[in-house]
């Protein structure tokens, strides 16, 4: 990845052209072809930089409910655990990390309700008892873009 | 709750854009003329798929439109969620305050909060080497002592949410 490569990015995450031709917008700006645009974007989506391209849609305005759980996970219960919860679409991010609530993943449901009734299925079916639901009553910001 | 005429529509899901809306929330092929495959399968003109997303974008119902990166690939190859204990006098000032940093992707307040007292959550990402001493000023910052770095360890799970 080349400082190019990361002018391109830049602009595909925080203003990305809303024209019939985005990538040479894109060229334009940055005194390189069209194609050439194309080219390096398309190799940066192989090579794994570029999750997707589209829209990032928000759920509260859908009025889908989301939460952050906070579980704490027996070694030997892990694979089943991270398991079930993966099987839910609504999970989108699950990480393990380093504290005795060694497992966190955000859930989003079309309502509160769908929420905790996942959530006690998931107790119920890992029999991992301690999982703490946290949702978020004041956001100060949300940015998924990475300045590079 | 929904507000916008497409979050309305969106919510019931009864509209003639839902197609648009599932192609949107995906992946669009990158071609030159970038509108013109969802265009052309949900029978509109690339134009009408400009407007919507600017409509999308106007009501709030799109955060934004664009590429979703790898973090981990792009050379952000650390993130850590902070949790912070705030008094509640001074949570808004702290929230507006961490949101200011680059560095600081998402802030918010939950409740309840983590063991009781840890009620304001930031995820920080920054390169290998800087995020200890970059937490440490943000903690200077905000006069914010009180807090727990919580590493990530393993991804077990990273996906988009499909709403359509």
């Amino acid at each position: 990845m080349d400082t190019v490569d990361k002018k391109i990015l830049n602009i595909l995450q925080t203003r990305f052209p809303l024209v019939p031709e985005p990538f040479d917008a894109v060229g334009e700006e940055l005194g390189l072809t069209g194609d050439e645009v194309i080219e390096r974007v398309r190799k940066l989506k192989a090579g794994g930089v570029i999750r997707r391209i589209g829209a990032v849609f928000d759920s509260r305005k859908l009025g889908y409910a989301s939460t952050l759980c906070a579980a704490r996970v027996p070694e030997e219960k892990m694979r089943g655990f991270v398991e079930a919860v993966n099987g839910y679409p609504g999970v989108t991010h699950n990480y393990r990390r380093g504290h005795a609530y060694n497992v966190w993943f955000t859930f989003i449901a079309p309502d509160a309700e769908t929420l905790e009734r996942s959530l006690d299925e998931i107790r119920c079916r890992t029999g991992v008892e301690d999982v703490i639901s946290m949702p978020a009553v004041r956001t100060f910001k949300i940015n998924a873009a990475f300045e590079l | 709750m929904p507000q916008g005429i497409f979050q309305v529509m969106a919510r019931h899901g009864d509209n003639e854009r839902k197609g648009l809306f599932r192609r949107l929330q995906g992946d669009l092929p990158i071609e030159r003329r970038f509108f013109r495959d969802a265009a052309s399968r949900e029978g509109i003109d690339e134009q009408a798929v400009l407007d919507t997303i600017r409509a999308l974008l106007r009501e709030g119902t799109i955060r934004k439109f664009g590429a979703v990166l790898k973090h981990q690939k792009a050379g952000i190859t650390r993130n850590a969620m902070v949790v912070w204990a705030v008094p509640a006098e001074r949570v808004e000032e702290t929230g507006a305050m961490f949101a200011s940093f680059r560095e600081i992707t998402h802030c918010y307040e939950r409740h309840p909060s983590f063991e009781g007292r840890y009620n304001l959550f930031t995820m920080v990402h920054a390169g290998k080497g800087t995020i200890e001493n970059l937490i440490a000023e943000i903690a200077r910052r905000a006069g914010i002592f009180d807090y727990l770095v919580l590493h990530s360890e393993e991804e077990f799970k990273k996906s988009s949410m499909e709403y359509f």
